[in-house]
């Protein structure tokens, strides 16, 4: 019987009793808890596991890419972790806290920039984020100085006034990662992040990946644009039909699923 | 920050960004009102010049339209969340959905209470109904009749927000459970605009306090688990 890619020593394949490196951040506490751990993770829709069996742990302060083909599981994986939908089966936990358990503790640590950009077309630029920044829980005064440093951080301070409902799709996604940065997440969720950008937008997002590299913000991206990710990446996490089927770098550990959940299977009517 | 004062603070931040979002979207506004409005008109013609039977009808079609465009409101209120992920980004926040189903319940009674503002000096005019001698009851009425009512649709937006037939299934099944709240109330507004011969006004409006208190109740402790997936 073949070897499975994902298969290795015992030490190594526990990801309970393993000794994470510390972040990059200067004078971080070393052996935090890892930033995701997953177990077994498995999400069915419809009886089709979009998910099936991920045990995954990446350690805090890494950038990992998921890559994978369409339907592999890649926005169901950060969606759960985003806690926008629960596990069929299995666990997930972010920074040690289990999102089904805790999922408030989980949202004010992470941030996710999802296909949708979730903003109001009625609302200008500068509406839509002073209302996440009160969803976010920023103060009055803490959310006049940030907004308009946030509007010009993602190019967007000329269009500060304007209705989002006039904005391009790449002014969409530049305002939906201003909402991440007002967030300051342990981690950043991010799906297909360079979808929709132009060049300065592209260097803008790749300019806060190293960002957060270099402050010990954990990046989980899932992305097919596989150049602008190359180097920033500590990690690659390979996932197709729900599964993790290779991983490249350092510190990122997964398991093979231990059951291969199967699709429910149609009734057979006699004639 | 205190919870408490959190809580409030996103609940009025919800409610403001939706206020904003209904004025600047004004076709809506404007549909909803002349709606109303319509309601009041075509039964007025319908029920002729008799002047009694248009003041013993006036309570009841005020409410019919209140309710009726009501809908409409608390119904758009949740529509603005189905844009591009609106709603699946509000539910990401790490805010209480007691506040969330508050702030959308308060914008709900507000627009209400506006509707109010304009239909009952609109039924004083077309159904030749002397209300200012009983302003201060109705109003009271107006009041409690949109909380009521405001806490029910916010409920049901919840429940029915994330499905395609939206439109259709909010009022089917809104209205069986707003008929309490709608006889308290047309009672309530008969009561108030006939200078109460039978003494019945205090009883309709504890209906509508009780009914808004439990509604209330009811409808923060569930919310949540509505708008999660």
């Amino acid at each position: 019987m073949p070897e499975h890619p994902l298969r290795e020593p015992a030490s190594a394949s526990m990801p309970q009793t393993t000794i994470y490196a510390s972040p990059r951040s200067v004078g971080a506490p070393e052996q935090l808890p890892p930033a995701v751990a997953t177990r077994e993770l498995a999400r069915l829709f419809g009886g089709h596991p979009a998910l099936a069996g991920v045990t995954l742990t990446i350690p805090a302060g890494r950038c990992v890419q998921l890559v994978g083909p369409n339907g592999a599981g890649k926005t169901t994986l950060l969606r759960i972790l985003a806690t926008a939908i629960r596990p069929s089966f299995g666990s997930a936990a972010v920074d040690g806290l289990d999102v089904s358990a805790h999922p408030d503790l989980v949202r004010s640590r992470t941030a996710y920039l999802s296909h949708e950009t979730g903003l109001y077309d009625d609302l200008t630029a500068t509406e839509n984020l002073s209302f996440a920044a009160t969803m976010l829980g920023l103060e009055r005064d803490d959310t006049r100085e940030r907004v308009p440093d946030v509007l010009d951080e993602v190019g967007l301070a000329e269009v500060a006034a304007l209705r989002v409902r006039g904005f391009s799709a790449g002014m969409r996604r530049r305002l939906a990662l201003g909402r991440v940065l007002l967030a300051r997440p342990s981690l950043v969720l991010l799906d297909e992040p360079f979808a929709a950008l132009d060049e300065a937008g592209i260097q803008l997002m790749e300019d806060l990946l190293d960002r957060w590299r270099r402050s010990g913000v954990t990046a989980l991206v899932a992305s097919h644009a596989t150049e602008h990710i190359a180097g920033r990446a500590d990690a690659s996490v390979q996932l197709e039909g729900g599964v993790v089927v290779g991983v490249e770098g350092d510190g990122v550990i997964a398991r093979p699923p231990a059951h291969q959940p199967q699709p429910r299977r149609a009734i057979e009517v006699a004639p | 920050m205190s919870v408490l004062r959190r809580n409030v603070s996103v609940a009025l931040a919800i409610a403001r960004k939706d206020a904003i979002a209904e004025v600047r979207g004004k076709q809506a506004a404007v549909s909803t009102l002349t709606f109303a409005a319509l309601v009041l008109l075509l039964f007025g013609f319908a029920l002729g010049p008799d002047p009694r039977r248009l003041a013993d009808a006036a309570p009841g079609l005020l409410w019919l339209g209140l309710v009726f465009a009501g809908l409409l409101a608390v119904g758009r209120f949740h529509e603005v969340e189905t844009e591009d992920g609106a709603l699946e980004q509000l539910t990401l926040y790490p805010v209480d959905r007691r506040s969330i189903y508050a702030g959308k319940a308060a914008i709900g009674a507000l627009a209400m209470l506006v509707l109010g503002a304009l239909l009952v000096p609109l039924m004083a005019i077309l159904f030749a109904v002397d209300v200012v001698h009983a302003l201060p009851v109705l109003a009271l009425t107006v009041v409690l009749g949109a909380i009521g009512f405001a806490a029910v649709g916010t409920f049901y937006a919840g429940v029915t927000v994330r499905m395609r037939a939206r439109e259709v299934m909010l009022p089917l099944l809104v209205l069986p459970i707003v008929a309490p709240l709608l006889l308290a109330a047309v009672k309530a507004t008969s009561a108030a605009l006939t200078g109460d011969p039978f003494g019945e006004l205090p009883a309709w409006l504890e209906l509508l306090a009780g009914f808004d208190v439990v509604m209330l109740i009811a409808g923060a402790g569930t919310y949540g688990f509505l708008v999660e997936e």
